[in-house]
This record gives structure tokens, sequence and C-alpha cells, in this order.
């Protein structure tokens, strides 16, 4: 029993489907268009809810699967079918026959850019979540003052906004953003903290109760209310307009830096390969499953299984436990069950 | 030429007469109901324009090259031009010549009033003249032209697109009547005066055709239906025509005067406004132009359609087409008889009544006093910061005493309001801003927003402030040498933004403006043809889908360019084309600013 399965992307959702595929017993192979594993979450510094770091995290997926073929820095060149399976050529030249294939290519940061009106990359501190969790891993960043007195986390950048071409929740930046509010507010501890949101919306295990200490413990002002713009002022503090729909008045407020929580948007760059493995996508622009209850991890499409944020936003834990899911549906498909 | 009937009357004219009369009481009637509902100031700036040599000379002129010659159908399509004015002034010619034959060889029957049209019926040819040559072959002629002007318009319902008009409104089963009645008329005339050619004398056209008839037929015995069948034909078409869009003919003539003595539509439903929407020929151009009408979507929401509901008091429709419309006034500018479309719904939104009760807080804002500038931004230009940015590195560059208005933001110059049909709440903005622009001591107002500057154009009353677009004065401060700027090799495509272009008639300064620092491509529609970014605060209504294929296809348009990227002056259409576009959307005040030397 020696199939070749092809995982498409090195994110959590391709290492823990690698593994298990590994385990399984398949020969698989791990594409990676980066020249590291571990995704969006390799670059993050801690996650909710146990305050995990992403370090550790990653580094044990890698080492779990350290006897399975990597690429790294390749990309998938051309994917066509063939004798019951699929024929894909790698960009480093290499050409594989595979039984079945995973697509695990997750999404792309919305490009905070896009929104104008909060002045991503025209004001001097303005910031996303992920350029937050750079500087927390220690990249040195100038947008963020030496020592901030107030700070302002805008929710939904990019996320539920029809404006922005993108209708869907991104389900993790309402935590995200408690998170690294707290996490601002430990480091610096007289700094105020905003955060202006539409909705909050903390479905998971142990969120509310973050967000109960967020407000109890840590004095972090939640504002429900979209922000409608943001300027400078001429010595180069943020002023912020919003409104409180809670008391139904506009709000203004003076801040020493913004971050913006860019939400998920589907990855183009998987575009070529839906073309010619003729996959559907779905009208929010992610990939499209059979159905959206019981068969997110299939295509439609024989051979072809999905896993994670590729069909829509998602959690680590949906995404590990969708991964799991998948390496089980692709022995099975193998298998002939 | 001779009298040939001694009565001078067949009953075949009773049909004609009682149409006639139908068609000229009713309009009577119409002129007087407008008349009535005209405010007695315009009423009177009316009756005076018609006494003043000068606007009548024009009223004439324009009637004559508007409704007869058609011109600025020429303008659009030469095959669509010469298909109407070959009709209406050919029509316009027969009845004249009917008039001049009736006063030289029958002057006694002048005050018939059917004798000019049924003319070859009643006299018979004694003897060959010169002149009688000449008329019968001037009648022929023009009968020609008609006929040719009539098969043009039964090719264009086959073959639209030669015509310069892709989609037509949908015809009413009222106006097929009207439109088979009236291509009935003047063939059916030809059949009659051919066959009495060999009693009333003829030309080119009827003389043949009169040999060639009695080849076969006895001319005798298909004269007179034919008589009567024309005469029933005029009788259709007149009797129908009020209620068609061949209307337009007769409001038309009234429009002109009107809108020459200097009224302007103050309610959509009466006065003014409803010469407008009867003058409504329904040609369609304004389908092609609307932007709204791309992938055949909300073609029932156009200008030609709200003129046809605003004639029948649909007032649900009327309510929907009002609310949709993004008013980017394109429909206006390409109109043939000049139907102000964004401007009778914006009157239409203001009969609403509103429950949602208006509560801006009055500006409590104090302004930097004693800057010769005083820069207003407005609300879509602190949507899209990087332009009020550039504009103020250029100002500064160029050593200019200027202040921000409204650098935090937060004032409004009520336009939105204004286009939402709430005139007394944009009043009362525009009276709070009046005060603090002039408490400021400013002698310049410069506006970075054409939807602002269209506003503080049209609505605002400010002795001794010069309103200025901040392209004419970006322009002025390199012709000033107050900047330096160099060319980049970047080519850009200019888009005019439709309250810069159609909205305050600017199209050449930012083409100048953008020509001194980049590169400049046209699009395939520009100017007065330039496409809505689709982002417009007009419509009420649109959600983001509908705008989105907008957006698109006006992206369409301006790639047709093939130039590397986007250059607008409008913070609005920047942001709107910059979600979608595949290359880069700038303002001209930033590509300026890049250039500065």
């Amino acid at each position: 029993m020696k199939e070749n399965v092809v995982i498409i992307g090195g994110g959590v959702a391709g290492l823990e489907a690698a593994k298990n595929l590994h385990r399984l017993g398949y020969q698989t192979f791990l594409v990676e268009k980066n020249k590291k594993l571990g995704g969006h979450v390799a670059t993050w510094h801690k996650l909710f809810p146990d305050m995990a770091s992403t370090k550790a995290i990653i580094k044990e997926m890698v080492e779990d699967i350290k006897d399975v073929t990597v690429f790294l820095d390749t990309q998938v060149k051309t994917i066509e079918s063939a004798h019951g399976g699929y024929q894909i050529a790698f960009s480093n030249g290499v050409n594989v026959h595979a039984k079945a294939v995973l697509v695990a290519s997750g999404f792309e940061l919305f490009e905070a850019a896009k929104k104008e009106e909060y002045g991503y990359g025209i004001y001097d501190h303005v910031i996303t979540n992920a350029d937050l969790e750079a500087w927390m891993n220690g990249n040195k960043d100038k947008r963020i003052p030496a020592s901030p007195k107030a700070i302002g986390f805008v929710h939904c950048v990019g996320s539920r906004d029809l404006k922005a071409g993108n209708s869907q929740c991104s389900k993790v930046c309402c935590m995200t953003a408690i998170k690294q509010a707290i996490e601002m507010k430990e480091r610096f501890p007289n700094a105020e903290v905003y955060c202006f949101y539409m909705d909050l919306r903390l479905f998971g295990k142990k969120y509310e109760d973050f967000y109960i200490n967020a407000q109890r413990d840590f004095g972090i002002h939640f504002v429900r209310g979209r922000v409608s713009e943001v300027s400078e002022t001429i010595d180069g503090h943020l002023q912020v307009k919003a409104e409180d729909t809670l008391i139904g008045r506009p709000l203004k407020v003076q801040l020493d830096m913004l971050v913006l929580m860019a939400g998920m948007v589907a990855n183009n760059q998987i575009k070529p390969i839906v073309e010619q493995a003729k996959l559907e996508i779905d009208s929010d622009g992610f990939l499209k499953s059979s159905d959206n209850i019981t068969h997110i991890i299939e295509s439609g499409r024989d051979g072809i299984f999905y896993a994670g944020a590729c069909t829509g936003t998602k959690t680590v834990p949906e995404t590990v436990a969708e991964a799991r899911a998948a390496a089980l549906a692709i022995h099975d498909y193998i298998s002939g069950l | 030429m001779i009298d040939r009937i001694p009565s001078g009357f067949h009953p075949f004219v009773i049909p004609f007469l009682i149409g006639m009369a139908f068609v000229l009481l009713y309009c009577f009637g119409a002129m007087i109901r407008v008349l009535y509902e005209l405010s007695w100031q315009d009423r009177k700036k009316f009756f005076l324009s018609l006494l003043n040599p000068k606007i009548l000379l024009k009223d004439i002129k324009d009637i004559f090259l508007n409704c007869l010659i058609h011109v600025p159908l020429w303008k659009r399509n030469k095959l669509f031009g010469y298909m109407h004015s070959s009709i209406a002034f050919g029509w316009f010619m027969i009845i004249l010549l009917g008039h001049i034959e009736v006063l030289l060889f029958v002057p006694g029957r002048i005050n018939l009033f059917y004798y000019p049209i049924f003319f070859n019926y009643f006299v018979a040819e004694d003897d060959v003249t010169l002149r009688g040559s000449l008329l019968f072959f001037l009648m022929d002629f023009f009968l020609l032209m008609i006929m040719s002007g009539i098969a043009l318009a039964m090719a264009r319902r086959v073959k639209n697109y030669m015509f310069g008009v892709k989609r037509m409104a949908r015809p009413t089963f009222l106006n097929v009547v009207g439109l088979y009645s009236l291509w009935a008329i003047f063939p059916l005339r030809w059949l009659a005066e051919s066959f009495t050619a060999h009693i009333s004398g003829g030309s080119f056209l009827t003389i043949p055709a009169n040999w060639l008839f009695r080849q076969f037929l006895g001319n005798e015995l298909y004269m007179l239906p034919t008589w009567w069948a024309y005469s029933i034909a005029l009788c259709v078409f007149m009797c129908v025509l009020p209620f068609t869009r061949y209307m337009h003919i007769p409001a038309e003539m009234l429009l002109i005067p009107m809108r020459n003595a200097g009224l302007k539509v103050r309610s959509s439903r009466k006065g003014f406004a409803r010469v407008e929407f009867f003058s409504c020929p329904n040609c369609g151009v304004c389908i092609d132009a609307c932007p709204m009408t791309v992938d055949n979507g909300n073609v029932k929401d156009c200008t030609v359609y709200l003129t046809r509901q605003l004639r029948r008091g649909n007032e649900e429709r009327i309510q929907e087409i009002s609310d949709k419309c993004l008013l980017c006034g394109k429909c206006e500018a390409l109109c043939q008889v000049g139907v102000e479309g964004p401007g009778l719904r914006i009157l239409e939104r203001a009969r609403r009544d509103y429950t949602v009760p208006f509560n801006y807080p009055a500006a409590d804002k104090s302004v930097d006093k004693n800057h010769k500038v005083l820069y207003f931004a407005g609300c879509m230009t602190h949507l899209t910061p990087s332009i009020g940015r550039n504009i103020t590195e250029l100002l500064r560059k160029a050593n200019i005493d200027f202040t921000w208005l409204d650098q935090q933001g937060g004032l409004c110059c009520g336009r939105p309001m204004f286009t939402a049909g709430r005139i007394a709440e944009a009043k009362a903005i525009v009276a709070n801003m009046e005060k603090l622009i002039l408490e400021s001591g400013c002698d310049t107002l410069l506006v970075s927003c054409p939807i602002c500057y269209k506003m503080f154009r049209e609505q605002y009353n400010l002795p001794g402030v010069e309103i200025v677009n901040y392209i004419p004065f970006i322009n002025n401060l390199i012709n000033t040498g107050r900047i330096k700027v160099e060319k980049s090799d970047i080519c850009y495509v200019y888009h005019d933004p439709c309250e810069l272009g159609r909205g305050c008639g600017m199209y050449d300064e930012p083409r100048k403006l953008l020509g001194r620092s980049a590169g400049i491509a046209e699009a395939q529609q520009n100017r007065e043809e330039s496409i809505c970014c689709g982002g417009s605060l007009g419509s009420l209504s649109l959600d983001f889908a509908q705008r989105e294929n907008m957006t698109k296809a006006a992206l369409d348009n301006l790639y047709t360019s093939n130039a590397d990227a986007i250059a607008t002056a409008c913070p609005l259409c920047q942001a709107t084309f910059a979600r979608y576009a595949d290359r880069p959307v700038k303002d001209i005040a930033e590509i300026v600013n890049q250039q500065v030397i």
C-alpha cells in the first residue's frame, strides 16, 4: 500500500493531514509555496484561548512529518486527471501521479489598504493584526510608539463588508482583537484600549470568559459601532470617529495607534489549479464543498479533497479536525470503501 | 389648374377634420393647463420672452433646427438624423407647398382647412405651367423623401444598431397604433395622388405610377377608396397622438420657448415638468446611456420609463424609478430634447414624507481665521485620506497660506440631503456652512471633491469668496511657477467623474493637469459620455451586487485605453474603482504631488 497522495499547502491543515496520511502508510508529498512550513499560524505569536505559543505548536507539527516528502518554495504547475488519479507537475520539475489530492491552500489576509478610510499605509501609526503579531514575535515596527497612551482596535476590516466584496465573517478576529487588546494592555498598563465592533461573535470554548476578563480585569473599552473615518492630527495622533450605537451618539477618540483586524479572504493563488482540475468556486469566493454540513471536505470531484480555510473561514482547531477527517476520507477513498 | 368639384367638399375629408379638431383641441387644452400650472412669475417670464424679439428669433430657430431638422440626432448618428428629418421636414414642406398651391391656383379656397391636404383630388390640370410642374415636382420630391424615411424606420425595427441606438423602450399598444398609422399615411397619399394624377397632374413619382396602374387597374375605381384611406390614416394618427410618444411633436414646440425663457422645473409633475415629460420621444438613447442597464438590467428604470410613468401617474413605479437612479446625468447629457432625468427624480423624492427626523447637529466648529485659502475636503475625501494628504502637501510646497476647514472631519456640504430630495434640510446645512466659511475671512474656498464642488457652485451664496476646484487651482500653481512638475512615464486613462464633467462642465482642466505630470490616454466613452463608477450617492435603492456590475462595466470602458493606470478627480470614483480595478487607481492630486520637482 504505497499509493501517492499530494497535499497542496503546508499550513496547519496540510501538516496535520500529512502526518496522518503518512501514518496510514501513503507516500505523501507536501507542497508549500513559501520557504517555510506553518502558513499563517507560524507568523502569529500566541493562540487563544490557551495563549499557546505558535512556535511550539508548529515545531511539533513539523517534527511529526519529518519522513514526509516536502517541497518548499514550490507550486503546482499543472494538474490533470489521468489513470484513475491525477498527474501533477510541480514548479521544481518533479512529476507525481497521485491517487488523491488534498487541497489545503488556506486563505489570504484581506489587504487593509483597500479600506483606505482607515489610513493603512497612509497614516504613520496604523497597523494590522498581522503586523502586531509580527512585532510581538520580535520584529521591529516603527509604527508602534514606544509607550502608547491610547490604542484602538477596529474589528471586521474587510469582513462582513459588501463594499469590500466580502460578506463572510472571519470568525477569529473578534477573539484575536480581544487577545491582542489584553496583550497590549499587559505591555502598556497605562494605555487606554478601545475595541470598535459591530457584533462580538464569541462562540468558542472559553471565548466569552476572555471577553469578561478583558472588561473586568483589563478595563478595555468596547464600543459598539463602526469606525466611520480616521484622520491624522497635525501632531501625528490619530483621530477616530465612530458612532456608539448603544447610546446613539457620535464619538471621537484620539489614539496613538490603531490596529486593523484584517479578515480572511479566499486565496486567489489557487485559481489555476481550480481551473485545471475543474473545481467549483462558491458564491463567497472560497472553494465549493459537496455540501456544507456532512461533506465539507469533499470537492465533488473524485480523488480531490479539501481541508481548512480553503472552503471558508475557520479557526485552528476546526482546521486541524478537518485535516484529520480528510486524511481518513482519502484513506477510505483509496481503499475503495 | 381649375377647381374640379364645385362644392369644394367630399365626405372623405371628414375623418381628417375629426382628427385635426381633436388633436388641436387637446393640445390647446393641454397648453392652457400647463400655463395655468406655472407660477405667476414663470408665466410672466414666459409671456415676456415671447415679446422679446431676440428670444423669439431663437425660439423659431431652435424649433426649426430641433423639431424639423433634428440637428442633435444628426450629431449622434447620420442615418438616425436623416430618418427623422426626412419625415418631419418633408411633412412640413408638403403642408407648406400644399398651402402655396392653394394660394396660387385656387385662392378662393384657402379658408377651407382641408384643401391643402387633399389638393390633388379637388383640382384638375387645364394647361401645363412651369410653376405648376415645379410645385408638383417638389411635392413628389418631398413625398419620396418622407417615404425613404419611413422605409428607414421600418428597417430600424430589424436592424436597430445601424442607427446608433441599441435598445428602444418597449412600445405600448397605442404607440404601435400610432406608428403603423404614421407609416400608412404617406404611401396612401402617394397611391391616392397616383390614381388621381391623370386628372390633377403630377410629377416623377405620381405620373409613372398612374400610367402603370392604368395598365391593369381602372383608375377611377381606386381613386376614392385611397383618398378615404389616406384621410382615415391621418385621423387615426391624430386621434391617438396625445396618448402616444408622438405627443413629443407638439410638446417640444412648447418646451423650446419655455426653456429659452429661462424656466426651470420646480415640481416633478406640473407646469414645465409636464411639458418636459410629454416631450420625451421614447427614442431609447437614455437606455443605452444609463449605467444601470449593464447586462440589460434595470432597463425599465431609465428616464424614458420615468416620463412614461409620470404621464400615466403610476405612483409605485415612479417611486421605484426615482429612487434607483445614480443621478449620473448621462441620460440628460445625451437626451435629444433635454429631459432632465436627474432633476425630475430629485423633485419626485422631495414629494415624500420622511419619517426619520433630521437632527444634524449645528456646526460647533471654529475655524482658524485669517488665512487666504480655506480648504474643504468633504466626507468622501476623508474616506480616501491620501487625496487630502497629497493636496495639503502640494499647498505647503507652493507656500500657500491655507487652513483646513474640516481636518477633523464632520462637516457636510449638504449634497446627500439634496439628492435625497430633502431640500429644506439641505438648506439648513448650507446656511450653517455659509456662516462658517464667511466667518473664516478667506477669499478662496478650495474644494477637492466634485460632489461638494457642484453643491457649493449651485446652492451656496458666498459673497467675496471664490469657490475653486483643486484641479484648476493646481493648474494655476503650475502656471504661476509656484510648483514645478516633471512628466512620468506612466500612462493614465482619465475617468471623468459625473459631478465634475457633466455636473460642472469641467473636462479639459483635469486632462491638462494630468498631461503635465504623466502620459494620458482616452477611454472609448469619455467626457459627457463617461460612465458612472457605480458608487454614486445618488441612488437610494441600488445594492452592492448591482453596483459591482456597473463598476466593472465602467472599468471595462476605461481598459479600452490600454493605459497603465486609472486617474480620476473624485474621491468616490477612486474608492469605488479601487475595489475592483486590475490596475492602480489614483487621484490626479496624488499623481501631481509625486511628480513635483
